[in-house]
């Protein structure tokens, strides 16, 4: 999480003449940085909770910075929700116990499974509106589309990872799996974690079928960022051996995954001033660099081997199959193969293709703006090749929490199921890929043509723009689900009723008409007579 | 250095077997549509030809992708298991190869788009939206397989139905299970009534409208490679496996069967074919899962 804010500093300069007022964002960064730091660190609730609304208010003042106030004004009520859940947990516990200090609430909770079940909802509420889980995941699209270019990897990176580590604090340290062990059991999970786990599949659906849908780059990544919150929430809503340490260690590879994207679009409108995929395109000869890192973020996000998001994603494969949790795994999988479609289009969008006449010019990013994208990606191989590096944390996390490690044998994962080594696997692609090049410089070389000079049916072409295939990309596939039923629409809704009774207040109390003024104050003395003596 | 030999056998015999394989194929169709067909070793002619032809390039990601697709097909299918060649017991796992396997698409997908033509990329789209398609009802059903095994190593499923005869193969234990793997691996493989992606009248080859010399023989060779895994993995999966003879003869009866009948069959429009795969295969994948899981049958 610091590692995502530092990199993303890297960006800052190049965006500060842009932000309106630069002292006020460079301020609230810094502090929503401090924020995250303290949840990760307090030791009581109460700490926590104060540095929670910190990250939630710096943030606040921030996303307007950018393109919408509106923005704002949605991921601060969300957050509210989450906040006054907690706030009420917190200080319910207080009442009954007496203490905020974490550990002293976990050892009572533990031998009270009714409070811990309120508990465990209320507080996992704030977690579920952090994270963008359904039915709260609205926010995201809004917040992270609409932010400074510069905020939404953090927003993503960083902010939302605070959703999943409140998730973590609930379902593992309070050992859910001993506390609900009475309680209902549905499919080997207690009927808590159970629902937890199905708000995190259907989060996955509609994640991905909606980014499926966006031409906005940003807003794509934020719904990935809905899809790949669900497999964090479902891998530690497991709490078991194997799911759980994926969990875990997805929290660390989507964040990587999902600021690079980000970074690589905010370098690509650092340069051209959108990012709306129909109007970008060809990109990859102006800005390789930028290219490359987009490349290796999907490739990891998409759960492909050999990058870091492939071991996280096959873990949680194996928790949900040792359980034999199939709805949960077919949402799982759903994501995961839909996930392809969704950071495909991206790349053949603004990448690949023609490239459009009015970004000839346009050439890659500074050097101090390839950086922090280059060590993201340098991660994020490092850690698919050497899983070892990462899961002998969490293996120490797993014991500290009176789970069964994680298998780890140096590049080696090993599960019940059967085991993952990643140095071969990485090892043998090479081979492959080095006996394909080998094949290719035997042949007879290659003659170089222009991206114009294509098979066009015979007819003549004079437009890039016009040939490069990128607006309503998966049409057929999105014409299936066009009348899809939506929690907007629902909000919407509630939001315009609230407006209504306000307005009906506004009428009836603070009306510019004298004749309301005389009407309420003859209603008051009306009633003061007829109380009369009473009072 | 043995591994490495196993390895290199393995390469090869899928190199020999399944090029002939789609020149048998060919006369088998053309036998179907009553024509005489082309000689059985017509592939290997095809694939030599376009080597030595000359070709073009539009640029860096269009070479690169190229050998992405082909590098990485060859990768997935050192995994597979075939009979009694297995170079990596206990690393065979099933997500592995499916995900490695998704190395080489992505390599040709990218290739594909990077060729600047609209067509290809309409292909791709296509390819992308079939494989969301198929691939969800296919790992349903490989899901009860695994569940019932507790494990997802191929070869160790492939050896769990050799011990209890015929009967033991998961064809007989899942008969829904065999149904949904079936028409699941008849979209692996693109064919008919699932070849929206490459559809060639319709949108001239999809992603492969640009290719012409090496780079279409490389492709080709890939495609080979990747029916090689594909079809490996349903006898491995369904059929049992076997000996390395036993392994040949079903891979050939399976591969067989599915192009007669994509011989007779017209194409599925892309949507049609996204609904069909989430009514009916996945519906039975489903009900076999739910049968493995809950009674403890098959």
């Amino acid at each position: 999480m610091v590692l995502v804010y530092s990199m993303v500093s890297f960006f800052n300069p190049y965006w500060m003449e842009k932000v309106i007022h630069p002292a006020a964002y460079n301020l609230f960064y810094l502090l929503s940085l401090g924020g995250t730091l303290g949840v990760f660190y307090s030791k009581d609730f109460l700490t926590l909770f104060i540095f929670w609304e910190l990250v939630v208010w710096s943030s606040m003042f921030i996303i307007p910075l950018g393109k919408s106030r509106r923005a704002t004004v949605v991921y601060y009520g969300i957050s509210t929700i989450g906040s006054f859940a907690m706030l009420y947990a917190l200080l319910l516990l207080n009442v009954k116990y007496g203490t905020f200090e974490i550990s002293t609430v976990i050892n009572k909770l533990s031998t009270d499974p009714k409070m811990a079940t309120l508990f465990f909802f209320l507080i996992v509420m704030a977690g579920l509106t952090k994270l963008g889980i359904f039915p709260f995941y609205t926010w995201l699209p809004i917040a992270h589309g609409n932010a400074p270019h510069t905020f939404s990897p953090v927003l993503s990176g960083g902010l939302v990872k605070m959703g999943g580590f409140i998730a973590f604090l609930i379902t593992a340290v309070l050992p859910t799996s001993k506390v609900f062990a009475n309680h209902l059991q549905i499919l080997n999970n207690p009927y808590e974690n159970y629902i937890l786990m199905i708000l995190g599949a259907i989060s996955i659906i509609i994640g991905t079928l909606m980014a499926i849908k966006q031409d906005d780059a940003k807003k794509l990544i934020a719904y990935s960022t809905v899809s790949n919150s669900g497999y964090i929430l479902i891998g530690l809503a497991m709490v078991d051996q194997t799911a759980f340490a994926g969990g875990v260690m997805h929290v660390f590879n989507h964040a990587m995954a999902s600021a690079a994207m980000f970074l690589a679009f905010a370098a690509i409108a650092y340069r051209t001033g959108t990012t709306k995929i129909s109007e970008l395109g060809g990109l990859i000869k102006r800005m390789p660099v930028t290219f490359t890192v987009y490349l290796i973020a999907i490739i990891s996000l998409a759960g492909i081997p050999p990058m870091s998001g492939f071991a996280s994603k096959w873990l949680i494969y194996q928790g949900l199959l040792r359980k034999g949790n199939m709805f949960i795994a077919f949402a799982a999988f759903f994501g995961s193969v839909g996930s392809f479609m969704y950071v495909f289009r991206p790349l053949a969008g603004a990448f690949l293709g023609q490239l459009s006449p009015k970004h000839k010019d346009i050439k890659e990013v500074p050097f101090w703006m390839q950086l922090p994208m280059l060590i993201i990606s340098g991660l994020t191989i490092l850690y698919g090749v050497y899983p070892g590096l990462m899961l002998k944390y969490i293996a120490k996390i797993q014991t500290s929490l009176n789970l069964p490690a994680i298998g780890v044998d140096g590049t080696k994962i090993l599960t019940p199921n059967g085991m993952w080594d990643s140095w071969t696997v990485t090892l043998v692609f090479t081979i492959g890929f080095i006996i394909a090049t080998i094949l290719y410089f035997v042949l007879p070389k290659a003659k170089s043509v222009d991206l114009m000079d294509t098979y066009t049916s015979a007819e003549f072409i004079h437009n890039p723009d016009l040939y490069h295939y990128s607006s309503n990309y998966y049409a057929p596939f999105e014409r299936l689900y066009k009348n899809h039923p939506s929690v907007e629409k629902f909000y919407d809704a509630i939001a315009l009723r609230f407006k209504e009774l306000g307005l009906l207040v506004k009428t009836w109390f603070f009306n510019e008409n004298p004749a309301f003024t005389v009407f309420w104050i003859s209603i008051v003395i009306t009633a003061i007579f007829m109380w009369g003596d009473k009072i | 250095m043995s591994t490495f030999l196993t390895a290199t056998g393995l390469v090869l015999l899928a190199f020999f077997w399944q090029i002939t394989l789609s020149g048998i194929q060919r006369k088998v169709t053309a036998r179907i549509h009553r024509r005489v067909g082309s000689p059985w070793y017509q592939n290997f002619i095809d694939l030599f030809k376009t080597w030595s032809k000359s070709s073009i390039s539009h640029g860096f990601i269009y070479d690169f992708g190229v050998l992405m697709a082909l590098g990485g097909t060859i990768a997935t299918l050192i995994f597979i298991p075939a009979g009694h060649i297995v170079v990596f017991d206990k690393l065979d796992n099933f997500f592995v190869i499916t995900y490695l396997l998704a190395v080489g698409s992505l390599g040709m997908a990218m290739s594909a788009v990077g060729s600047g033509n609209p067509w290809a990329s309409i292909g791709v789209m296509r390819a992308l939206t079939q494989m969301l398609a198929y691939e969800i009802p296919y790992i349903m059903a490989v899901f009860a397989i695994i569940y019932a095994n507790k494990t997802a190593s191929i070869h160790a499923i492939a050896l769990a139905q050799q011990g209890m005869g015929i009967l033991g193969w998961n064809m007989f234990r899942m008969p829904l299970g065999v149904i949904v793997g079936f028409i699941s691996l008849m979209g692996m493989l693109g064919k008919k009534p699932y070849d929206a992606p490459i559809a060639p009248a319709e949108i001239a080859s999809g992603p492969l409208v640009e290719y012409g010399g090496k780079h279409l023989g490389m492709l080709m060779l890939q495609h080979e490679f990747a029916t090689f895994v594909e079809v490996g993995l349903f006898v491995n999966l369904f059929l049992g496996g076997g000996t390395l003879l036993a392994f040949l003869i079903k891979y050939f009866i399976v591969y067989i069967l599915a192009t007669m009948i994509a011989s007779v069959v017209a194409r599925f429009k892309i949507d049609q074919l996204v609904v069909f795969y989430y009514k009916v295969p996945l519906a039975l994948a489903f009900i076999q899962t739910a049968i493995v899981i809950f009674t403890g049958l098959g």
